[in-house]
């Protein structure tokens, strides 16, 4: 093959991919009234829920370290990310099975359905998350603004943790059809592998120890410190997990790559 | 470089196999394959061994039966598909239509799929933006193009498919069997487009069951039979030995019938064709050529003059009639006549055979295969026997549709 790298391929084709994504986000509004408008609306109806549930009748208080912090703030700082990823991770899956049509009959590189549709989730999910913390900001809560810029590393990280997740699985469900199956079902348990509902420093040191070959542990957790002004930005964790995540981003491209020729022999 | 030498299309040995669907499990031995380059133990052989070369001005038409391959070679070659074996080079701007409308989305506006066919084609948000007016003027589909696709006619859909790919002049353009779509009008649009494109030096490469489009359009020609090629030569060439070998196996359907009433093993006691042959003079007049047995197939040159000869068996010594029958090789009648319309009496010969001979002048056929039938029938010509026949196949240069050329002058009025 030619194009060597997938930034090359990102740039040679950026105007199917841009054309993809946006038909993906589309996908989600197509044929609905309000729109785009549910891109505001669903992430503040959950936050709302969120608050009634966890503020007014479980009073929920998070232990001793983030004393004051409210627990609906801690939750939503990590829900966003984490369901950029979850969600990515299962369209990405998909992507190339549902797009079978375009595969029989159009010649194209298929690494960019996986692309777009995992761009496309955390676009969406990305608006979620700034709509919510503007709407927590404006609410009177405690938000670190300058711990924001600690974004600019976690994201990318995350994102491409989720290529690399998509590109593997996209691959293999286009052969296999329980891949997409057995993903929510492993879905459920990486949710509470990873400190969503609960910050790491409770969890009991056998088990955390567990815990730390999970990668998402080491964006998640540290995300939401910084977005709470608690503890330091750690570059040198961050530059591991970054480096672990450009290597399976790379071996999983490579999977996928293998395959892709023969995708159109399956979908 | 130069192009007119250089292949745009090559290709050398190129396979094709498809895994053949098995039950659980083997879906996961063949990732496990396919990761370590080796095929799955059970596929499918689409295309095997294909070798030819496309070059710039050549348009190659594909002919086969249905399921021979044609649609997933002309795949490979747009890159949809990639082979299996051997090896296939491409150059230039290859356009498929393999499907108009491939791509389009049903729930966005027709402009909405003008951007992601454009882009899918290679083509910069800009360059989508400045070919924009041309698509909408070629497609003609007015306000509509602002609402979901769903809502459009099919006709319409094909026109904004057929105006997005050829928004961009590709070098190849592949097409299978969408030559004639949308109604008269946009028809005449499509063939005024096709025209220009192949007086600009294009190149097509086209699947059709229609001779006519290929022989029109195509200087090449390709046959594709159980997946590999049967014949590559001139489009003319290839299509007539295709349709020669399609009329055959049709006729051989019909003879099946007809052989029923030839199996009568004892034929001593009726009428029956005992002899049978045609005669020509040869092309440089040297010599008179001639068929006498059924297995042979020679080559008349179109406007000879034939003649059939040959003796029916009479049992009783009675003068019977005989029918002469000039079919296609499909088994088209094209002329028949009895001996009897003509108040022709054949002529006793000794041991109860009764001579005949028939002439044909200046045998109007135009190229192809046909088969000359002989019957013997009773005195009364109520009851035809058997028949026997001989193959030949007109050779000639003739532009002419039919099977026959009536004689005509043209008129200035």
């Amino acid at each position: 093959m030619l194009e060597t790298t997938a930034l090359s391929v990102v740039w040679r084709h950026r105007a199917l991919l841009w054309a993809l994504t946006r038909r993906d986000i589309q996908n989600r509004y197509a044929g609905s009234v309000a729109g785009a408008l549910w891109a505001f609306m669903h992430p503040l109806a959950l936050l709302a829920l969120y608050a009634v549930v966890f503020e007014t009748v479980f009073k929920v208080k998070v232990p001793n370290l983030y004393m004051g912090q409210p627990y609906v703030l801690f939750i939503a700082l990590a829900l966003w990310p984490w369901m950029a990823f979850q969600e990515a991770v299962l369209r990405g899956t998909t992507a190339v099975q549902q797009n079978g049509a375009l595969v029989k009959k159009v010649a194209f590189d298929h690494e960019l359905l996986i692309y777009s549709s995992v761009l496309s989730c955390f676009a969406v999910h990305g608006v979620g998350f700034a709509v919510v913390l503007m709407v927590l900001g404006a609410s009177g809560f405690n938000i670190h603004w300058l711990g924001l810029f600690s974004l600019l590393a976690f994201v990318p990280v995350l994102l491409l943790m989720a290529l690399a997740l998509a590109l593997l699985l996209g691959a293999l469900q286009v052969f296999v059809r329980d891949v997409e199956q057995l993903l929510s079902q492993v879905m459920s348990v990486i949710f509470y592998a990873t400190p969503i509902l609960f910050p790491m420093a409770i969890v009991p040191g056998w088990l955390a120890e567990a815990m730390h070959y999970n990668p998402l542990v080491h964006v998640i957790d540290p995300l939401r410190n910084a977005v709470l002004g608690q503890g330091s930005f750690d570059a040198e964790s961050i530059a591991r997990v970054a480096l672990v995540s450009v290597i399976a981003f790379a071996v999983a491209r490579a999977f996928f790559l293998r395959l892709s020729p023969y995708f159109e022999d399956m979908v | 470089m130069n192009d007119t030498l250089q292949p745009l299309i090559q290709l050398a040995g190129v396979g094709k196999s498809y895994p053949l669907v098995q039950k659980g499990g083997h879906q996961l031995a063949q990732v496990w394959s396919r990761l370590r380059g080796t095929e799955p133990s059970h596929v499918f052989k689409a295309l095997q061994d294909i070798s030819f070369d496309v070059y710039k001005g050549q348009s190659v038409g594909l002919v086969g039966v249905n399921g021979a391959g044609k649609s997933t070679l002309l795949k490979l070659i747009a890159g949809v598909v990639k082979p299996t074996a051997g090896r296939l080079e491409r150059r230039g701007r290859i356009g498929a239509l393999l499907e108009l409308g491939a791509g389009f989305h049903p729930d966005y506006t027709g402009r909405d799929n003008i951007f992601l066919a454009c882009a899918l084609m290679g083509l910069s948000h800009a360059d989508t933006q400045s070919r924009i007016d041309g698509i909408l003027a070629f497609a003609d589909i007015g306000e509509h193009i602002d609402q979901p696709l769903k809502h459009y006619s099919s006709g319409m859909v094909v026109r904004l498919g057929f105006a997005v790919a050829t928004s961009v002049v590709p070098d190849v353009l592949i097409t299978d069997e969408v030559l004639a779509v949308g109604d008269e009008s946009f028809q005449k649009k499509c063939i005024v487009w096709m025209e220009r494109f192949l007086d600009h030096g294009g190149t097509i490469l086209l699947c059709s069951h229609s001779m006519y489009h290929i022989q029109k359009l195509c200087q090449k020609a390709a046959w594709i039979d159980k997946g590999q090629l049967r014949m590559w030569g001139d489009a003319s060439d290839v299509t007539r030995s295709y349709l020669a070998w399609h009329e055959e196996s049709a006729r051989l359907d019909q003879n099946d019938a007809l052989d029923q009433a030839s199996l009568i093993a004892d034929k001593s006691g009726v009428y029956h064709v005992k002899e049978m042959s045609l005669h020509w003079l040869a092309q440089d007049k040297s010599s008179v050529m001639q068929i006498d047995s059924e297995k042979e197939l020679l080559e008349i040159q179109m406007g000879v003059d034939l003649s059939v000869r040959g003796r029916i068996f009479s049992p009783d010594g009675r003068v019977p009639q005989v029918t002469i029958g000039l079919v296609r090789a499909d088994g088209t009648p094209v002329y028949g006549v009895v001996s009897e319309m003509d108040t022709h009496v054949l002529a006793r010969g000794t041991d109860g055979l009764f001579g005949f001979q028939i002439d044909f002048h200046q045998l109007p056929l135009l190229p192809g295969r046909y088969v000359m039938r002989a019957h013997a029938m009773d005195p009364e010509g109520m009851r035809l026997f058997d028949h026997v026949e001989r193959s030949f196949e007109i050779t000639g240069e003739a532009r002419e549709m039919g099977f026959c050329r009536l004689n005509h002058t043209w008129q200035s009025v």
